[in-house]
């Protein structure tokens, strides 16, 4: 990270299961109006728009982002890059700044996946046509194989994965993006329907549509708004074959090689050397609870000796560290724009911005975008005041 | 060019092009493509820090195609995005990378294969599904509609198509790159005409650039849009097209004068015409004939040459900066503009201003 940037207007839509009512470029113009009017500029100020759009399949309309986030004089281009699409169309947004092409970006990330068929079946075509599509490899089977090496190596049980997925049920009812929101106990989420073992129903995120927008802005154009400064980024992706990470000396499939390595380059730029004590907040990019943990231990929130005894304290809230405040994809998981979800999550508060979801002395945090076969990793770090 | 601490660099490229090989899956030509380029540079995939690749999910035939082709281009463990954009938009975005300072050496590549994902059908889905669907419109009817509305204005034109047509397939039978055996069906609707397709081709481009000197320099770069309604366009003027090359020349800080060879996208052969009008190249009504006459314009012999979307920006940028690297005498051109056209019927465009250092 080179220059100076910061996240000075944010807007979301409510994300529930379909939005029935509105085009995708309605709910584009409502997230995109409230993050222009929350920055106080108008069109004619923004340089690029970035536009985040994940499988084209899922909304069933190729390139839907040309019908509803491109503006007719603005340059545009889409980022594409599975669960990280929102971060990564956030970090292409920062370079065009840095390069110094733009003084002012608008990055919009919109989802329609509630108009997909099946939207696992659309998943299943992600991997490869040739050895796995056959065997009905999904996202969630994916998840599956990982939860139980979680639980082998490390001896987690089920009752961790419902224990969290019921924590963020419960912190997700004071988040008003969340449309109808879903509570339930830990002892409900074992009793529901397993999709894939050990994965029950109720962990799994839900089907989610919606659009989330963030306007960036380099220092000087910054004035003085209350901006959610960017501290330090990183991004790196893996390799596509999950056999190929079960063993390999960088860590195995459950260990998140590119996060730990992306917020290793993000906690160098932002100085930040114990992020249990330097940081206040993390949003991650976990659609599963599993998921969930596999990040504490890629952000060093703890290791693998610690890795049951802290996910046990995140679930009892003393972890010492505010984990998904806003209860996370767990609770809406709008695949595009999921990860800038998390990024608006952290800015909203250190803006103080949040609602009634707003924690009290936010002042540092960070957010994680994971995509593909948790193969594509993004960490950006925000904080309060200028770095 | 904007920001001048930095500029990128280009250090090696390669354009491969082949027909329906089955000995080779999409990620062994991927593979192929960037390692040629690599090669080209004289550099080994350690060199490289970042990686910006250029696809399409529909086309590649993948739900998420950068999942299973990144690691062939290189992106195991290293700061790889991908744009679903054509690739001289992703060569534009690594150049911003080198520019920014977040690089030092990024390879770009992007890539399509029309003997495994038909472009045309892929782009009939990119229409409005209530409205445009149904009318089963792809990015070879918005051609024929193109030339059909340029026809109206300027009819007396036929001999002048046909020369750009002929002329266009000499330089192609010249062109390293090119494709030369029949392909798939080059089925156009009225007014097009079946020379005047492109020949379908399953297309690797890569490229590597970089911070430090190299022999050419990408020293403008401009990106315009269109609205996405084809009926509220003009489909003659290409307003993206034509910001995005007045733009790159104002980055680059010269005049269009100043510039000694255009490589200029299309899938069509009128679409490179009308797209030589748009950038400034001749009068309207004049497209034709500057590619019938002009050696500076398309001397890769264009989309007759092989051509699939996404990665075609990519291959003319490549095309000019091999011609600007070659031999040449004192006369030769020190600078070339490359374009790329986006989807949904050109609603994006890109250009690139090379310059030899």
């Amino acid at each position: 990270m080179t220059d100076r940037i910061a996240i000075a207007g944010v807007g979301q839509t409510v994300y529930r299961r379909r939005h029935s009512d509105k085009n995708s470029a309605e709910l584009v113009r409502e997230a995109a109006t409230a993050a222009l009017e929350d920055a106080n500029i108008g069109l004619d100020g923004i340089d690029l728009i970035v536009g985040g759009v994940a499988p084209d399949a899922l909304a069933g309309i190729h390139n839907i982002d040309l019908l509803s986030i491109s503006r007719p004089g603005i340059p545009y281009f889409r980022i594409n890059t599975g669960g990280a699409t929102g971060s990564s169309a956030l970090l292409a947004g920062m370079t065009w700044i840095a390069s110094g092409r733009a003084k002012a970006v608008l990055v919009v990330a919109a989802e329609r996946m509630g108009h997909a068929t099946t939207a696992q079946s659309i998943f299943n075509s992600i991997f490869d046509p040739i050895y796995e599509k056959d065997i009905s490899m999904s996202t969630i089977s994916m998840v599956a194989l990982r939860a139980t090496m979680l639980m082998q190596k490390y001896g987690f049980t089920s009752d961790h994965w419902a224990g969290l997925a019921a924590r963020n049920s419960a912190v997700a009812m004071l988040n008003d993006t969340v449309d109808n929101p879903r509570f339930f106990t830990k002892d409900q989420v074992r009793s529901s329907a397993v999709l894939a073992w050990p994965i029950h129903l109720l962990e799994a995120c839900p089907t989610s549509e919606g659009a989330c927008a963030v306007v960036l802005m380099s220092d000087p154009n910054v004035g003085d708004r209350k901006a959610a400064w960017i501290h330090g980024t990183g991004a790196l992706s893996d390799t596509y074959a999950m056999g190929d990470r079960f063993h390999r000396p960088e860590g195995s499939l459950v260990n998140l090689v590119t996060l730990e390595r992306s917020a290793a380059k993000a906690y160098s730029e932002a100085g930040v050397t114990d992020p249990l004590n330097d940081l206040d907040m993390v949003e991650i990019q976990a659609p599963f609870a599993s998921s969930e943990v596999m990040a504490y231990l890629g952000l060093g929130l703890c290791d693998g000796n610690d890795a049951v005894a802290f996910t046990e304290r995140a679930i009892d809230g003393t972890a010492g560290i505010a984990i998904q405040p806003s209860g996370g994809p767990q609770a809406c998981n709008p695949v595009s724009a999921t990860a800038l979800i998390r990024i608006t999550e952290a800015a909203l508060q250190i803006q103080g911005k949040a609602g009634r979801r707003q924690l009290d002395g936010i002042r540092r945090t960070i957010s994680t975008g994971q995509g593909g076969a948790t193969q594509f990793s993004t960490a950006v770090i925000l904080g309060n005041e200028r770095p | 060019m904007n920001k001048t601490k930095n500029q990128a660099h280009i250090y090696g490229a390669a354009v491969e092009m082949s027909w329906m090989d089955a000995s080779q899956s999409l990620t062994d030509l991927i593979f192929s493509g960037v390692t040629a380029a690599l090669k080209d540079a004289d550099m080994t995939l350690e060199a490289a820090d970042s990686i910006v690749l250029g696809a399409s999910d529909l086309i590649d035939g993948r739900s998420l195609s950068s999942m299973v082709t990144a690691p062939a281009a290189g992106a195991y463990m290293k700061d790889e995005i991908r744009l679903s954009e054509d690739g001289l938009a992703a060569a534009s975005f690594g150049a911003a990378r080198i520019e920014a300072g977040e690089s030092q050496v990024t390879v770009v590549a992007a890539w399509g294969r029309a003997s495994e994902g038909d472009p045309l059908a892929v782009s009939r889905a990119g229409s409005d599904p209530f409205l445009h669907q149904p009318l089963c419109i792809s990015e070879m009817d918005v051609s024929a509609f193109r030339l059909s509305r340029w026809l109206g204005r300027y009819p007396d034109n036929d001999a002048s198509r046909r020369a750009a047509s002929a002329e266009r397939q000499r330089r192609a039978a010249g062109n390293p790159h090119a494709l030369h055996s029949v392909t798939a069906p080059r089925d156009v609707p009225y007014p097009l005409r079946e020379d005047e397709s492109c020949r379908w081709g399953d297309v690797v481009a890569a490229m590597v650039i970089g911070k430090a000197p190299g022999k050419v320099l990408i020293s403008g770069v401009g990106h315009g849009t269109d609205h996405a309604d084809l009926g509220e366009r003009d489909l003659l003027e290409m307003p993206a097209l034509r910001d995005a090359a007045r733009l790159s020349l104002d980055a680059a800080g010269i005049n269009l004068s100043d510039v000694g060879l255009f490589e200029i996208d299309g899938m069509t052969l009128s679409d490179e015409a009308l797209s030589a009008e748009a950038v400034g190249l001749c009068p309207a009504g004049d497209g034709f004939r500057a590619l019938a006459e002009r050696q500076d314009i398309n001397p890769s012999g264009g989309s007759e040459a092989g051509w699939c979307y996404p990665a075609m920006g990519l291959v003319r940028l490549i095309e000019a900066y091999q011609m600007l690297r070659a031999p040449q005498g004192p006369d030769g051109p020190r600078r070339a503009m490359a374009t790329g056209l986006g989807g949904g019927g050109a609603q994006t465009a890109t250009a690139i201003v090379l310059e030899k250092t």
